[in-house]
């Protein structure tokens, strides 16, 4: 499975999980628009860092995402 | 087995508190920087007598930088996290004008920010599960005045401010974060007192006794029961009725 189709899958998990309704999403959805809360997001990520065993936020370095798509982006530069 | 870890859990209240919960089940992981004589004795008695069990990882807590490998490690190797304690703490004495700036950012560092990053961490661990339970263990000094304790006070008042807000964020993903108060107990870092000021807060209490580490553990042990699955954001004061 690729990056990508990981964390859109995870995100819909999260959603489902947390009775959040989850808009179509695309790369030009900006991430607080998706459905998601902070804490959702918060939960998100410590699932990703389970399955991809990345953390992109662990070094507290870089700009946090705006939209989905630069949200999947960091993921495939964090795992390759 | 649902994991717990447990700071400062190789002697004294923590090695008490880590014997509880390991005898209501739970394999709890204590983590401190050094083994000790006091912790194989009691996983030996676990290991014999009760449902759960206890490891132990060497750890300097005083590392922060180390702790989200060090949490990624043992959650590989136990699984998730289902709870935290955050026991472990410097009891460092004495008059504040006269400590060390050494001193102070010591006790800040190991007893503030390093559980705070430990629970950030081990938080992770809970959120991909169905649960959890945080408790931090807080003192009656957070809240009355001890000489020689402004410190170590300010540290302790910051962990029920701590738990307050973390509850709230928690709160929707099932995980309950409380502190456990207690007055003065009978351990290592209780061992300066004199026989003056021992006579003195056992004169103050409600009950006539200074309260003992199985007190403490059995509070701590009750908040990590489904009986406390509606308890969340409080601190409950384990001291003989000292601040009552």
């Amino acid at each position: 499975m690729t990056v990508r189709a990981t964390v859109l899958g995870v995100i819909g998990e999260v959603a489902e999980q947390h009775d959040k309704h989850l808009a179509p999403l695309s790369d030009n959805l900006a991430l607080l628009d998706s459905g998601l809360d902070s804490l959702c997001i918060a939960v998100l990520v410590a699932m990703l860092d389970d399955r991809l065993g990345v953390d992109p936020f662990a070094n507290d370095n870089g700009a946090l995402p705006v939209t989905v798509g630069d949200f999947i982006t960091l993921y495939e530069n964090a795992a390759a | 087995m649902r994991n717990v870890l447990v700071s400062g859990g190789s002697r004294g209240l923590g090695l008490g508190i880590a014997k509880a919960l390991a005898y209501s089940g739970f394999r709890v992981v204590a983590v401190a920087r050094k083994l000790g004589d006091h912790l194989p004795p009691v996983r030996a008695e676990i290991e014999r007598e009760a449902t759960g069990a206890l490891h132990f990882r060497p750890y300097d807590l005083s590392n922060i930088g180390g702790l989200a490998e060090l949490v990624k490690g043992l959650s590989r190797e136990f699984g998730p996290f289902y709870g935290l304690v955050n026991n472990a703490a410097l009891g460092t004495s004495g008059i504040l004008t006269n400590m060390k700036d050494a001193a102070l950012e010591e006790l800040i560092h190991l007893n503030v920010t390093s559980p705070i990053a430990l629970t950030k961490y081990v938080t992770r661990s809970m959120m991909t599960g169905q649960g959890g339970r945080i408790v931090n263990v807080s003192s009656v000094v957070a809240r009355t005045g001890y000489s020689g304790l402004s410190v170590y006070s300010a540290t302790k008042a910051a962990f029920t401010g701590f738990t307050r807000s973390l509850a709230r964020e928690l709160g929707p993903l099932g995980i309950t974060v409380n502190a456990v108060e207690p007055g003065f107990v009978d351990t290592e870092m209780t061992h300066d007192l004199t026989e003056k000021q021992r006579a003195q807060i056992v004169r103050r209490s409600a009950l006539k006794r200074m309260p003992e580490i199985v007190d403490i553990a059995d509070t701590v042990d009750y908040l990590f029961s489904d009986k406390a699955r509606m308890i969340t954001g409080t601190t409950v004061t384990v001291d003989a009725g000292t601040t009552a």
